[in-house]
């Protein structure tokens, strides 16, 4: 006989699936042995029986018909290759596949041999080849349910070490390929911890008896006594000899149940150990390739999205008759949540804003984007900036963002000097007059949170050489090595003498303070300024 | 981040200890247990902040957010034993006025009646 599978395209990803029964369900119910969710899948669709050691493929008069190789079927032997399409959808594909698989018994009788487990290896080998993200996740459950098959374990756990080399809880598998909550074993973790640390397995005959008394109770409670708990070793490929290769333990798997006669057999014990280095190995690189993919194309990914992001932005510097501004953007991450931006606005002389969203990274540079984008279109056909604030505001409701808020300060400048602005939950930007220093403060709460937000605007005159700074909380929550916060103090003291100077020179010297100040201490959230000088009207 | 949570009268005491930040998941935590309170027919809900130690903007986001679903779902949501920290996390973005806040939790069970 041999060993037959489905490989499965459909709505969830590529996954494997093994003919394990003599009588194989597929179709859309929940307890069918392969569930298809989709509407061109009846719920008992299709069924492959095990005849005569043939594979019977049979439709179960579905709505939309079975198909080999493009031909409607009401019953077909199936052949390795075999194409089976489930009604009209080409989206959903299932391969029959039996070659590249040796002689088993294993997952229809369950009889626990070494032999038993060579055949998953060679079926572990097969997922590695097929190397896609998903990949990792079934061979998680393939190998947990492999394990509870042949040791006649109950349940079963796996813990794999994370980057920093700490055991971290991957997959809990029951009898009858149930996925168990991580909680039911959250006593049974000692076990683990000293295989994984040591290497060595551990069979314990008699949780009752001896030095585990105690501490396993809620094991014991279920009737659970007998665990077999081995670690996952990898062994580099390579050709020197053995005393010379590192091994590694990259996980443990732990398995648990009542039967005394097969769990602590000897036998049991020594294939299990076999199957734990292939599938340590299997496991092993599925995640580096699974890594290395994902990681590329990220990399790749964020690459582009940093563009685009500086890109939205205006140039740095600007001059336009009475005004002129410098501004910058440090993201922490490749890409940022602050942004700044400016524009004429008629009459009403410039308009100038800087934005800073919740969170860091690529989710927040989404929001900036759009933030970034109301206020611009909104800006122009506002009166004033609390108008154009309550319409940012409206604008983020509606696209209901969920728990996701930004906060922003727009001000906009006459020829004339006054300075009409509403801040919405920004670090209040400062005034630096000839007399000393102001805050702008007026407005209303953060963005995107309450359609019951109200928005009030306030004008400030501003005299020729007048300094407008505005800056995200990146620059005043910069931290040192000590922990200590940059504050509103030092940002006073940095450029509280800089009336009349040009906004490039402020800017570069503030950024430069933050920087110095830091210390080299990681940039934990993105830092953005903006310097804007009254030079008097033209 | 852990969440209790106990009956006193009518009024729901949801008490909420440790940190409340998107990278410990907590911000969802609150979410998901708001909701479910409201499904179970919970209308006066009280958050206690006292044990809290530490609000990311995420999880300031979030109590925003269990704040609307509540008003919006016929409840009220009201804080408890807010922390000087989070205070001024609610003075700088202007939502402290938003949320009705309590330092005695008998003084903040009565307020559900009046």
């Amino acid at each position: 006989m041999s060993e037959a599978r489905l490989h499965v395209t459909d709505s969830q990803g590529r996954r494997v699936v093994v003919l394990d029964r003599p009588l194989f369900m597929i179709g859309r119910r929940t307890s069918a042995d392969l569930q298809i969710v989709s509407t061109d899948v009846s719920r008992e669709h299709a069924e492959i029986a095990l005849e005569d050691g043939r594979y019977l493929l049979r439709d179960r008069a579905s709505r939309y018909g079975t198909f080999v190789n493009g031909e409607q079927i009401t019953e077909r032997t199936l052949q390795h290759g075999d194409r089976i399409r489930l009604g009209r959808t080409e989206a959903i594909e299932l391969v029959f596949m039996t070659e590249g698989a040796k002689t088993t018994g294993f997952l229809d009788t369950g009889t626990s041999d070494g032999g038993d487990l060579r055949q998953m290896a060679a079926i572990l080998n097969g997922l590695r080849a097929l190397g896609s993200g998903r990949v990792l996740d079934e061979i998680l459950v393939l190998v947990m349910d492999s394990a509870l098959e042949v040791t006649k374990a109950e349940r079963g756990f796996m813990m794999l070490a994370n980057a920093d080399g700490e055991l971290e809880f991957k997959i809990a598998r029951g009898r009858g390929r149930t996925t168990l909550p991580g909680t039911t074993f959250t006593t049974s973790e000692k076990i683990p911890r000293e295989v994984f640390k040591t290497g060595q397995s551990r069979i314990v005959g008699d949780l009752m008896e001896g030095d585990w008394r105690g501490q396993h109770d809620g094991t014991i409670a279920v009737g659970i006594r007998h665990v077999l708990c081995v670690a996952l070793r990898v062994t580099p490929m390579s050709a020197a000899p053995a005393s010379a290769r590192s091994e590694r333990v990259i996980g443990v798997l732990y398995l648990d149940g009542r039967e005394r006669s097969t769990m602590l057999s000897k036998a049991t014990h020594s294939s299990l150990e076999a199957f734990a280095t292939q599938a340590a190995l299997a496991i092993e690189s599925a995640r580096l390739y699974a890594e290395s993919a994902e990681k590329a194309r990220t990399d790749h990914d964020l690459k582009i999205a940093a563009e685009i992001q500086r890109n939205m932005l205006p140039e740095p510097v600007f001059e336009i008759g009475s005004v002129d501004l410098a501004a910058e953007s440090i993201p922490c991450r490749t890409v940022g949540g602050d942004f700044y931006d400016y524009l004429e606005i008629g009459e009403r002389g410039l308009g100038f804003a800087l934005g800073d969203v919740a969170g860091k990274g690529p989710p927040a540079a989404l929001l900036a984007a759009a933030v970034q984008s109301n206020f611009v279109a909104l800006a122009p056909v506002s009166s004033e900036p609390a108008e154009t604030m309550a319409r940012v505001n409206k604008a983020l409701l509606r696209r209901a963002i969920d728990a996701r808020f930004a906060t922003m300060f727009y001000g906009a400048v006459t020829p004339d000097g006054r300075l009409s602005y509403c801040n919405a939950g920004q670090e209040p930007p400062l005034v630096i007059r000839r007399a000393g220093v102001s805050w702008l403060e007026t407005g209303g709460p953060v963005l995107g949170l309450l359609s019951i937000a109200t928005y009030e605007f306030e004008t400030v005159v501003l005299e020729p050489g007048d300094l407008v700074i505005v800056c995200s909380d990146g620059v005043t929550e910069a931290r040192n090595r000590a922990g200590e916060e940059f504050g509103r103090d030092r940002l006073v003291a940095e450029v509280q003498a800089r009336h009349g100077a040009k906004p490039e020179a402020v800017l570069e010297h503030l950024i430069g303070a933050v920087k110095l100040f830091s210390d080299g201490a990681a940039q934990a959230d993105d830092v953005t300024a903006l310097v804007l000088r009254y030079l008097g009207a033209k | 981040m852990q969440i209790g949570q106990r009956m006193v009268g009518d009024v729901t005491v949801v008490e909420i200890t440790g940190d409340i930040t998107l990278s410990k998941g907590g911000d969802v935590m609150i979410k998901d247990k708001v909701n479910s309170l409201l499904q179970q027919g919970n209308r006066k809900l009280l958050l206690d902040l006292g044990n809290v130690s530490y609000v990311d903007s995420a999880g300031l986001g979030q109590l925003v957010q269990v704040y609307a679903t509540t008003s919006h779902n016929g409840g009220s949501l009201k804080l408890l034993r807010v922390t000087k920290r989070l205070k001024d996390l609610l003075v700088l973005t202007k939502l402290l006025t938003v949320f009705e806040s309590f330092d005695d939790e008998k003084d903040a069970v009565a307020s559900f009646t009046k």
